[in-house]
Order: structure tokens, then C-alpha cells, then sequence
């Protein structure tokens, strides 16, 4: 029984990773209909971005973290202005071309920048704690909080802000958020800078937990998808049910049956949901 | 209040409104009728910015606002409540009239809503649930009001009583007169001529992407050959 919530808890924490990925290319994919491949790769660079500030500028982390979300909120912009509003009116394989070039580019920019080694953001959040026989060290305690604590705020900046309305709005009709007044050119800037800063969290979170490496990022962006068709595409709560659910299988699968077949039957689970439900999770038939 | 001069609108190399002209005076309510592709509701869309006018002149209260974009559009005064209600269906109805007031800054909007939900009874019951569990009559009351939540300067209405049953065909109509009554700027579209004609101060009558008649409601609905070809007599 111990074993089982130990699984789960180290499941939630690699879960919000994929949730808050998942966030991201939900709300792009829902507005915009777009595949953003680059997502994962992005992310990536705000990881090792923060890790480049900590180890080679002696920045204090949560410093760190902040410039790093800063410039994924930049990025993020730049990414819908510069690559993907060009193509917006086009045959939807152009957006689709854009963003595979686009993940090739990024993925070089972070190897040209950062190397090839792998790197791990260092913490000192060296501690662990023990509840009640299950084990949380300190690092994955704060990425969890973190995870909840984002995910939390993008419901509520979606539900009960304007914006968050109006990105709702343009997702759910395009031409009657336009007839109320939404303006579709800038809304897209707003969601590619929300989704790209809460990827750079990510980021952060897979490289202190982990480590960053040329690849990750194109690994993350695979489950990102797989997690989208889970929750059902372009839905918020299905983002964070999909998540967690691909999370806790994977740490449960891992901790049972085997770590080398855990994306395997990841994605069995998977399937077997989509057999049954296939509008996913939280999609709408 | 609205100028519409020598319109001509196209998608791609067909052109379906060739070159029109109407007026929309303040406190007016006025119908376009016309059969099924007659060009009416391509005529609504260049107006309200949804697609480009491929030349002439629009203009609100003397301001140009051709080919403008659809926002600054609703900016400007003019809201529409487009054919086939489109109501955002995954957000509540109360989420639904509040994106009605999105370009408003002003802080009187939920006493607006109280307002709406007077109106229509029905949006208070409904306030909680989802827009696209609303019947069709449901989603038309929603998609008025929610119009009318833009304290528009003028209202058009694009096929209020497109695919309703006949009951809620005359509520929809009432509705509208009483819009009216309030003292709003209407443009109307409509199949239902009869209607059309009975609610509109003045009309005109499309046929092929031109306006081949105009008058007041009254002389339409008596002109034999509108009388003959929309209201069946």
C-alpha cells in the first residue's frame, strides 16, 4: 500500500510536468488549430537557460527562473508573429511544416548555445521529507505546489478574466468572438506567450528533477500530444486529468511491472481509453 | 446613422453583391428581404468587418468604416447577432453575456445583465449551464441579448428566425418590436418577408446581389410582385 502511494506521488510530480506542457499546446491547438511541435524544445531552452544563469552567472535560482520565464513570455510572442501568423490563412500543412522547421531550429539553437551534455539545474533543496512511510524530498514537494499552483492560475486567468473569456471565446467561435468585439490578432500573442512561459516552467522543473539533454524536448512534446488526445484536444480540464493520469501510470508501471517498458504501457493505457472514449477523457463527443 | 454607398462585395473572383446603396436612419428599423443567396447576408458581413468589401463606402455617423476590422467595428457601435445564433456553446450562459459587454469598459455591466435576465426569464433560469444545451428558441433569446449587451448603437439581427419552430418564430418577432420600442437602431434580415415587413419602418427587397425595390414595410407588403413571390398571397 506504502509502495502504491509512493508511485503515485512520484507520478503527480512528472504528471504536472506533462500537465503544464499539455496547458500550453492545448490552449495554442484550440485557438489556433496549430500542432506546435517546437513546444517541447522551447521548453527545453528555458531550462537550460535557467540552469545557464545559476551555474554560469551565479544567479540566485528563483532570479534565474523569473529572467528565464520573462524570455519565454518574449519568445512565445515572437514564435506566433514571426512563424506562424505568416502562414495563419494558409493550407493548415504550411503551419504544420513551420512548426517540424521550427522544432529542428530550436533544437539546434540549444545545442549550439547550451551543448551537448546533459545538465541538471542545481537546487539546494536537498531535504526529504517522511509522511507517513512515503518518501518526498524536498525538490519534488516544490514542484508539485508549483504545478498546482499554475495550474490554478490559468484556470482562473481563463474563467474569470476578460482575456481568458475572449480566448475561450475565439476557441469556441471565432467569428462571434470577433463579432463581440475580440480582437483575433492580438489574443494568439497572448496565448503563445501564457503557453510558452508555463512550457519554460516546465523546463525548469524537468531539469532540476531530472536533467536537460539534447532530445528531451522532443520526447516531452510526444507525451504533450499523447496527453491532449487523452484529456480530449483543446480542453483545459483535460489537460490536467490526461496528465496526471499519463504521470501516475507511467510511476506506477515503472514501480510494479518495468522501468525500461514504462512509456510502453503509458501508452497501452492510452489506447485503451481512446478505444473506449474517444473524444477523450473530458472532450465533448 | 448607417451609409452604405455602391457596395460591391466578392469571394474570390465571384462577385454577390454588385454595387448596392441603402440608409439606416437613427431610431429605424429597417429589413433586408430577399430570397436565399440574394446577397443580404454578404452585405451584413462587409459591414460588420467579417469580409472585405471589394469597393465602395461604409460609414457610421458620417465615420468610414470600410473594411475596418471586425472589432474596431463593434467599437464603433455596431453589434451583430449572426445567423444560426452562435452562441458560444461551452461557456455558461451567464459567461456568454458577459462576452456581449467584452468591449465595454464601463462598470455598469452586470446591472446590464440583471437587465437581460429581466427580459428574458428564461437566461436566469439557464444562468449556470452550458450555452449549447439551450434549445434552439433558448439560444436565439441568448444570442439578442447578447447583442444587446454591447449597448449597441445599431443592432442587426441576421436571420433571428432562421430554423424555429413556428411558436418561437413570433417570439422572436415580439422581441424584436419590442427592441424597437426601446428606441434602437435595427437592421434586419430576414427569409420570413412577412415578418420582416410587418416589424420594418422601411425595406429593401434584394434580388441577385442588387436592391430592386425599396419602400416602407407597409408598401412592400402590398407591392403585388412581393406579395406574390415572398409572402404568397
Amino acid at each position: 500500500m506504502i509502495e502504491i502511494l509512493q508511485q503515485i506521488v512520484n507520478g503527480v510530480a512528472i504528471g504536472g510536468v506533462y500537465v503544464l506542457i499539455a496547458l500550453g499546446l492545448t490552449t495554442v491547438f484550440g485557438i489556433l488549430g496549430i500542432a506546435h511541435f517546437a513546444h517541447g524544445s522551447v521548453s527545453m531552452f528555458g531550462g537550460y537557460l535557467t540552469f545557464f544563469l545559476v551555474s554560469g552567472m551565479g544567479f540566485p535560482l528563483l532570479l534565474a527562473i523569473l529572467v528565464a520565464l520573462l524570455t519565454g513570455l518574449v519568445i512565445g510572442m515572437a514564435i506566433e508573429f514571426l512563424a506562424y501568423r505568416p502562414v495563419r490563412n494558409a493550407n493548415h500543412i504550411n503551419a504544420f511544416i513551420v512548426a517540424l522547421g521550427l522544432t529542428m531550429m530550436v533544437e539546434g539553437l540549444n545545442l549550439e548555445f547550451f551543448g551537448h551534455e546533459q545538465v541538471v539545474i542545481p537546487t539546494d533543496l536537498g531535504r526529504v521529507f517522511n509522511i507517513g512511510g512515503v518518501t518526498l524530498p524536498e525538490l519534488r514537494l516544490y514542484v508539485i505546489l508549483a504545478a498546482a499552483l499554475l495550474i490554478l492560475a490559468m484556470t482562473i486567468f481563463v474563467e474569470k478574466t476578460k482575456t481568458g473569456q475572449a480566448i475561450r471565446a475565439v476557441a469556441e467561435n471565432r467569428d462571434a468572438a470577433i463579432l463581440m468585439g475580440v480582437n483575433v490578432n492580438t489574443i494568439p500573442l497572448v496565448v503563445f506567450a501564457i503557453s510558452t512561459a508555463l512550457g519554460v516552467c516546465a523546463g525548469v522543473m524537468v531539469g532540476s528533477l531530472f536533467a536537460i539533454a539534447p532530445g528531451i524536448g522532443e520526447g516531452l512534446v510526444v507525451k504533450g500530444f499523447a496527453v491532449l488526445i487523452l484529456g480530449g484536444l483543446g480542453s483545459i480540464p483535460g489537460a490536467v486529468v490526461g496528465g496526471l493520469v499519463l504521470g501516475i501510470t507511467e510511476a506506477l508501471a515503472a514501480g510494479f511491472i518495468s522501468s525500461a517498458y514504462k512509456d510502453v504501457i503509458a501508452f497501452v493505457v492510452m489506447i485503451t481509453v481512446l478505444l473506449v472514449r474517444p473524444q477523450g477523457l473530458m472532450g465533448k463527443a | 446613422m448607417l451609409e452604405v454607398n455602391d457596395l460591391r462585395v466578392a469571394y474570390g473572383a465571384i462577385e454577390v453583391v454588385h454595387g448596392i446603396t441603402l440608409n439606416v436612419q437613427a431610431g429605424e428599423c429597417v429589413a433586408l428581404v430577399g430570397a436565399n443567396g440574394a446577397g443580404k447576408s454578404s452585405t451584413l458581413k462587409a459591414i460588420c468587418g467579417l469580409i472585405p468589401a471589394k469597393s465602395g463606402r461604409i460609414s457610421l455617423e458620417g465615420r468610414d468604416i470600410t473594411n475596418a476590422s471586425g472589432h474596431a467595428i463593434v467599437k464603433a457601435g455596431i453589434t451583430m447577432c449572426p445567423e444560426g445564433r452562435q452562441v458560444f456553446p461551452q461557456m455558461s450562459v451567464l459567461q456568454n453575456l458577459a462576452m456581449g459587454a467584452y468591449a465595454r469598459r464601463d462598470a455598469e455591466q452586470a446591472s446590464d445583465i440583471d437587465e437581460m435576465m429581466d427580459m428574458f426569464p428564461i437566461l436566469r433560469d439557464r444562468a449556470g449551464q452550458a450555452a449549447g444545451t439551450l434549445s434552439g428558441g433558448e439560444q436565439e433569446m441568448l444570442a439578442i441579448a447578447r447583442a444587446l449587451m454591447a449597448r449597441p448603437r445599431l443592432c442587426i439581427f441576421d436571420e433571428p428566425s432562421l430554423g424555429l419552430a413556428p411558436k418561437i418564430v413570433a417570439e422572436v418577432g415580439a422581441t424584436i418590436d419590442r427592441i424597437k420600442k426601446m428606441g434602437k437602431t435595427i437592421l434586419l434580415v430576414e427569409q420570413n418577408a412577412a415578418m420582416a415587413l410587418r416589424l420594418a419602418d422601411r425595406a429593401y427587397l434584394f434580388e441577385a446581389g442588387e436592391i430592386v425595390l425599396t419602400g416602407t414595410g407597409a408598401e412592400l407588403q402590398k407591392h403585388p410582385e412581393v406579395a406574390k413571390a415572398y409572402l404568397g398571397h
